[in-house]
């Protein structure tokens, strides 16, 4: 099987290794691990190489090979704890048997010393067993979520898991598929069952095979064999030649900043060599920048090979980012992030879609300011002149997108996204964010409620001057802000998001659907072009024209939800552009122009939501009827 | 609450940090913030943005604080965020010369966003605990801060907690004489690191770690 023999081996090559692999390699071999816990259930996806036969020669395996003795070592006492530290039931228990870790009581103590110094208590814990980090190595605790509540919330969530864990058995057995040492590497036909099983969490030790699997890694690879070796070696040469190659120094620069706070990443005081991790992470993201230079290095791809790396190999995990800043993030990525803009407009349009009571906290001036005449007043509210002066809050959302949400969600959440993205492609992604921003209503209006206490109690009559409505923008669009940077970031438990909103079919934004986000992606992306064409064109990139151009688009026309064709439109515009004197005009008319094209969103027809409460009222009459029918019975 | 705008004294003045990536802006934010210090930061993506309060004679204003991506491609959607920024703190890092060429461009962003006028520019070079790695020497960095018409130059150590207090104090200082008529006459010319822990300490300023930033008066451990 193809698979089989992808997996990286380790014992062949390892004494061969050339200048460069062995000199990343190093002394490693042997070299004291912290905590025997954490890392055994990466120890694991190393072992599971050993078995296999190999396909990179040189460097990697240099790599490996170190890390194979360290297994080797290893592997026998962790097989057993790899169990134990996956699910915190038998964490428990063995904590108990331990008796040297935690007491119950001492987890559930209210401590607020655990709270309180979220930093510099790197190295407190990490030489013992290590019980403040997680089954990947992070820690627990960080600025947003203490260990305690880390804690109570994996007392139930680690069930969840084994009873997932135990669902997916069933489902592949009975589909024929082999669950051999525990590292299934061949998953059932899409269905909309197995759709329902990604979406409730894939194992943990089956994600690097399963996400492999669903984003169709292996065909990636059979068409590029070789590829990722070529690559390294170019890389080699380019170190021994030293050649100065700018993302090589920005990538250096980040693999000490990627997750410092996981055990695999870091390095002791006493460590001389680099985690192997930290390795791995370079010459992946050297090897994808020479791969594409389109793209290079940007800034967050270093998490999504991190934590790629913490499921398979390096092989695997360049691929997977060729796949994702490719396939599901096109364009995110490249040196003008133009793909990022391109999808916070298109995030912007399913918010004003699905989330019109959100959009309200966008674009929160709009009633107020709409039809007079304060023009500088409020943002831009033009039909669609948000696509391409982006609301400030496209910014934070903006990193959710390049890293996928790594950082932005707690690890365990983000992993279901992006169990889900492998699965369903990047609508799960909008989904994703729609859901947070959903959820985060909520927080908002708190936030909001207490604002408008302080300043409306004074002026009721709604008399604001200009000055006080740009202050009160300004301060919403920071409460937004910090609301939706911080909101997330909370989110422990994975299946809020799941069971509050995704699972909710009746909630419009889960129409959201992968041929709607091409179809939007495909309409931002051509106005915004068609925008920064026109300004070119005329010639107004100044800032004056900007800022009077946000209010005159408020006045300009009525809303027009039907679709025009933008042909008649742009040849109006093409037309007039030459002839405007005065810039401000020229801008207006460009938007106008532009805005008149207002994208569509598919909204079914409008009686199947009807039909779909009714049907569950009448479901729901019916299952009362039965269980009072089964009372009657039974009495 | 009647009467007068209960929020008046709660100034906000908006902060955005600039400088390339890894020369310490997030660490710098942090060691303000929480007084905490770690090696390595996750690297930023995108914006973050914190907010925390001071106080500053009979006033308190609320500082609001922009961290932001260093790389450069990042540099295309930061403007936006410079634009109604009150303050422009441009780091670079002392060891990495680099860094500090690509200050110019910065500057120039705040520039172009916000005109010389409306903006209080500061240049931090951080990392000073580093002393033999030191590629930038101080005299340097204050010739530049001249040259580019940084109002406030300062050295900062994040890692020994060396004059971070002192930059934000002297920021603060500068902001409400800042806004009642430009006397800009008062904040220049004192780019010595000495002189502006004097003034700071000197003047009405009562941040709420005060004490342990006389702590930092003898502070550099390097």
């Amino acid at each position: 099987m193809g698979i089989e023999q992808l997996r990286l081996s380790v014992k062949l090559g390892g004494a061969s290794g050339d200048g460069g692999g062995e000199r990343i390699s190093g002394q490693r071999v042997g070299q004291p691990r912290k905590s025997p816990s954490a890392p055994s259930f990466h120890d694991k996806m190393y072992a599971s190489r050993n078995t296999s036969e190999p396909v990179l020669p040189n460097h990697v395996p240099a790599l490996n090979s170190s890390n194979s003795a360290d297994n080797a070592s290893l592997n026998d006492a962790d097989a057993s704890l790899s169990v134990i530290n996956l699910y915190g039931d038998e964490v428990e228990s063995r904590r108990a048997d331990d008796g040297a870790l935690q007491s119950p009581e001492e987890v559930l103590s209210d401590d607020p010393g655990l709270s309180s110094t979220p930093f510099g208590q790197r190295s407190s814990n990490s030489a013992t067993d290590g019980p403040d980090l997680d089954r990947y190595g992070f820690k627990k605790q960080n600025n947003f979520i203490t260990e305690k509540e880390y804690n109570r919330w994996w007392r139930d969530y680690s069930q969840y898991c084994v009873r997932r864990k135990h669902k997916w058995k069933l489902l592949l057995e009975k589909s024929g598929f082999p669950i051999d040492n525990d590292s299934p590497y061949r998953f059932p036909p899409r269905s909309e069952k197995l759709k329902r099983y990604v979406r409730k969490g894939i194992p943990a030790e089956w994600r690097g095979n399963a996400w492999w699997h669903f984003a169709r890694g292996q065909e990636k690879l059979n068409k590029n064999k070789g590829v990722y070796d070529t690559l390294l070696s170019k890389m080699d040469e380019l170190i021994r030649k030293k050649k100065v190659v700018a993302d090589l120094d920005i990538i250096e620069r980040d693999l000490n900043r990627t997750f410092p706070d996981n055990m695999h990443f870091q390095r002791e005081a006493f460590q001389t060599e680099e985690p192997p991790m930290i390795k791995s992470l370079r010459r992946v993201l050297v090897a994808f920048s020479l791969y594409n230079p389109k793209i290079g290095y940007c800034q967050s791809m270093n998490f999504l090979a991190g934590l790629l790396l913490l499921f398979m190999d390096e092989e695997r995990t360049f691929w997977m980012l060729v796949i994702i800043t490719s396939k599901y993030l096109p364009g995110v990525h490249n040196v003008n992030l133009e793909g990022v803009n391109v999808d916070q407009g298109v995030l912007m349009l399913c918010v004003k879609e699905y989330l019109p009571e959100f959009w309200r906290f966008i674009v929160p001036f709009q009633n107020q300011t709409g039809s007079d005449s304060s023009p500088n007043s409020s943002p831009s509210l033009g039909k669609n002149e948000f696509l391409y002066k982006l609301p400030p809050i496209t910014l934070c959302t903006a990193s959710w997108f390049m890293s996928c949400f790594v950082g932005v969600l707690p690890v365990e959440s983000t992993l279901r996204v992006w169990d889900c993205l492998f699965y369903e492609e990047s609508n799960f992604l909008f989904k994703a964010c729609l859901a947070i921003l959903k959820l985060s209503e909520q927080e908002l209006i708190k936030a909001r409620s207490l604002k408008l206490l302080r300043h409306h109690s004074i002026s009721d009559g709604g008399d604001y001057n200009k000055r006080e409505i740009q202050l009160n923008q300004d301060e919403t669009e920071m409460e937004i802000f910090q609301v939706i940077q911080t909101f997330p970031k909370r989110m422990l438990n994975p299946n809020d998001m799941f069971d509050k909103v995704i699972f909710k079919k009746r909630i419009p934004l889960n129409r959201l659907d992968q041929d709607e986000v091409d179809r939007c992606r495909k309409y931002v992306a051509a106005q915004r072009l068609k925008y920064k064409n026109y300004h070119e064109l005329i010639g107004t990139s100044n800032r004056t024209n900007e800022s009077g151009l946000n209010g005159s688009i408020i006045n300009s026309g009525d809303r027009d939800d039907t679709k025009h064709s933008g042909l008649g439109s742009e040849e109006n515009a093409d037309a007039a552009a030459f002839d405007f004197n005065d810039d401000r005009t020229a801008s207006d008319f460009v938007n106008n122009a532009l805005s008149s094209e207002v994208y569509g969103f598919k909204r079914g027809l409008s009686g199947v939501h009807w039909n779909n409460s009714i049907k569950e009222k009448v479901r729901q009459m019916r299952k009362r009827k039965v269980s009072s029918n089964d009372q009657l019975m039974k009495n | 609450m009647s009467g007068t705008r209960p929020g008046k004294s709660l100034t906000k003045y908006k902060i955005v940090f600039l400088g390339e990536q890894g020369v310490g802006k997030t660490s710098l934010i942090t060691r303000f913030m929480y007084d905490t210090f770690d090696d390595h930061y996750q690297a930023t993506i995108g914006i973050d943005f914190l907010s925390k309060t001071m106080y500053l004679d009979d006033k308190t204003i609320r500082l609001q604080l922009w961290d932001t991506a260093g790389q450069e491609r990042f540099r295309s959607l930061i403007p936006s965020y410079i634009r109604d920024s009150r303050v422009a703190i441009v780091v670079y890092d002392i060891t990495k010369k680099k860094s500090f060429e690509f200050i110019d461009k910065w500057i120039e962003d705040v520039k172009n966003e916000r005109g010389e006028e409306n903006v209080i520019l500061c240049i931090v070079g951080n990392k000073s605990d580093l002393a033999d790695e030191r590629q930038v020497s101080t005299e340097e960095g204050e010739a530049k801060a001249k040259l580019l018409g940084a109002k406030i130059f300062m050295e900062t150590s994040t890692k020994a907690g060396h004059n971070v207090k002192n930059l934000f104090k002297k920021i603060a200082k500068s902001l409400p004489e800042f806004q009642e008529g430009q006397h800009a006459g008062a904040l220049e010319g004192d780019n010595s690191n000495e002189v502006g822990k004097k003034e700071a300490n000197g003047s009405g300023v009562i941040d709420i770690t005060t004490t342990e930033d006389q702590a930092q008066g003898g502070g550099c451990q390097c």
